[in-house]
């Protein structure tokens, strides 16, 4: 490389980048392209990269169960964004603002609810809400999956709200503004697009979810897509394009999220799981 | 006195603030916890599930779990798969933190743009993976036979030890971004003197790397393999989705095999077992996780 200069070298790079990222993305082009495929194709033995007569029949065949389990995933990841929301940004405000006695334990309390895995708790909480009498309710997994959120977005938020200038807050409670009100006036606002970022992410980890909502919600009715699509693999394990065409409705949310604000999400992610 | 009583309203305020989410914490894992080991040392069945008065077995059902071969195998899978995730998913992802770290024109937006495995659903990446792995028409099979590089379609997640690499390159497509995305925080973090200062003294590349770039990562490097271990650790989606822990039982983790027990063999009792013994290992690394962190700059 010592002999090309520094333009030459540039558009070296960026092709060996695109080149990576081609390879590295090839199973999220692999699901979109399998899920416009017929029948056919797809049992081809000799797979092919782009499908020889476009469709959308996956699709179309999955309409009748969809408006079941779509109304789910929608009403957990809303009913759990919100509720991890009303929860964790306040207690990432407070974590910042206040110099409060056992400032330490509380952040530890998050740091490690936030790596304990859902694995560890299935058991006891099915026991827990079972004789809560909550088991195949909405309740049973938005109260389950706020849970991945709360730490993850006091984490993530913490940062912000240390960096926000104090005289800001100290001038609205001169004008009269009480606590609560410099809180949703002022700090609120002016973390806005983190809040938001915090706002998709708590919704994405309720969409993502599988481990809480298959083992609490066995009824069909209320199942979100994450588990019937497992489900649907169970029983016709090889219709790949029907199962891949759910994929990618199940994907569209991550994937607009994602694409519209993809510099907070990748700064959010980095504070969100490390430390506070 | 004024100012003491200021002091209090203060500390009432932000309680007020933080109370609630800690709570709920406790409430929602905290005392789950702490149920669990209570359950794990009780008779709990399908039959005695809704019962108050469930009968006291000491450590009945971890004798039980310490003589079943199949935990045992799901313990040692568990650290297989980890170890096997993180060597693929570390050295990538360094791989990539340093050559995005290049500044060319679009280095940047492509960095960002391969985070977004992160944050797909794990239900559907172990789909797409476990369709690429297929026999008859996996794509991962067709490449190798056309560049014959394999002569015989292989069956991927039919074999045990091909099963386990498959989950392990599966995860690692999730975990490589977020490896990559850390360590580059670290990187942005060396000051571009030293280099400087290094390339005067006539250091090459490598020497670089090996005495400036490992040594002042280091601290990054060591919340990488902590973290990630605790991540890769706790697998329960991907194995349940991809392999079910199969075949037989190659690919069976304590997570699945305590799912396993407790929701289809419906002994819960033995389930909250593993699950405890799931909860003991990630404690002891996260134990040594909290201490590095809290020696960097946490609180």
């Amino acid at each position: 490389m010592k002999h090309l200069n520094a333009k030459q070298k540039n558009i070296l790079m960026n092709i060996v980048a695109v080149i990576v990222a081609c390879i590295f993305l090839f199973p999220l082009y692999w699901i979109v392209v399998n899920s416009f495929k017929l029948d056919n194709e797809i049992f081809a033995a000799v797979p092919t990269f782009w499908p020889q007569q476009f469709t959308l029949k996956a699709y179309q065949e999955q309409l009748g169960s969809l408006s079941v389990t779509l109304k789910n995933s929608v009403i957990i990841a809303i009913g759990s964004m919100a509720l991890a929301l009303c929860l964790s940004v306040p207690a990432a405000y407070g974590l910042a603002r206040y110099k409060v006695r056992g400032m330490k334990i509380f952040v530890l309390v998050f740091l490690i609810t936030q790596m304990l895995p859902a694995s560890l708790v299935l058991t006891p909480l099915f026991l827990i809400f079972s004789k809560l009498g909550i088991l195949n309710s909405y309740f049973a997994p938005i109260l389950s999956t706020a849970t991945i959120s709360i730490p993850f977005v006091v984490l993530m938020l913490r940062p912000g709200f240390l960096n926000m200038p104090k005289e800001l807050e100290d001038a609205a409670k001169i004008d009269g503004c009480n606590a609560f009100s410099a809180f949703f006036k002022i700090a609120l606002p002016i973390c806005k697009p983190t809040v938001i970022t915090a706002a998709c992410f708590s919704f994405v980890f309720a969409w993502n979810d599988l481990a809480y909502s298959m083992t609490f919600n066995v009824k069909e009715a209320m199942r979100p897509m994450t588990s019937a699509i497992y489900t649907f693999m169970n029983q016709y394990g090889t219709k790949w394009n029907s199962i891949m065409a759910y994929g990618v409705l199940l994907i569209l949310p991550s994937c607009f999220i994602f694409v519209t604000m993809q510099k907070h999400i990748v700064e959010g992610m980095t504070s969100g799981s490390v430390k506070g | 006195m004024g100012a003491n009583k200021m002091d209090r309203k203060e500390q009432m305020l932000g309680y007020l603030f933080i109370v609630p989410a800690v709570v709920y914490m406790l409430i929602f894992i905290g005392y789950p916890i702490v149920y669990n080991w209570i359950v794990s040392f009780q008779d709990v069945t399908a039959l005695t599930l809704g019962s108050d008065t469930r009968d006291f077995l000491g450590f009945a059902n971890y004798k039980a779990i310490f003589a079943d071969v199949t935990f045992r195998k799901a313990l040692l899978h568990t650290f297989v798969y980890t170890v096997g995730c993180l060597v693929i998913q570390f050295s990538l992802g360094f791989l990539f933190a340093m050559f995005f770290a290049k500044k060319f024109t679009f280095s940047k937006p492509i960095r960002g743009f391969i985070v977004i495995s992160w944050m797909l659903p794990v239900t559907v990446t172990a789909l797409v993976f476990k369709f690429m792995f297929a026999e008859g028409n996996g794509i991962i099979n067709a490449i190798l036979l056309g560049l014959h590089i394999i002569d015989q379609p292989i069956g991927w997640l039919l074999n045990g030890n091909t099963a386990m690499l498959g989950l392990i390159i599966a995860n690692s497509w999730v975990g490589i971004p977020f490896n990559m995305l850390l360590l580059t925080t670290g990187l942005n973090d060396i000051s571009t003197d030293i280099y400087e200062a290094a390339s005067i003294d006539g250091a090459t590349g490598w020497q670089k790397f090996v005495r400036i770039t490992v040594p002042l990562l280091k601290p990054t490097i060591m919340s990488v393999l902590v973290l990630g271990f605790v991540l890769t650790f706790k697998v329960f989606d991907l194995v349940y989705v991809m392999t079910g822990g199969g075949p037989v039982d190659a690919t069976e983790v304590l997570s699945t095999y305590s799912y396993k027990l407790s929701f289809q063999l419906f002994h819960f009792g033995e389930g909250a077992a593993v699950a405890n013994i799931l909860f003991i290992c990630l404690f002891l690394v996260a134990l040594i996780y909290l201490k590095t962190i809290s020696r960097d700059e946490m609180m």
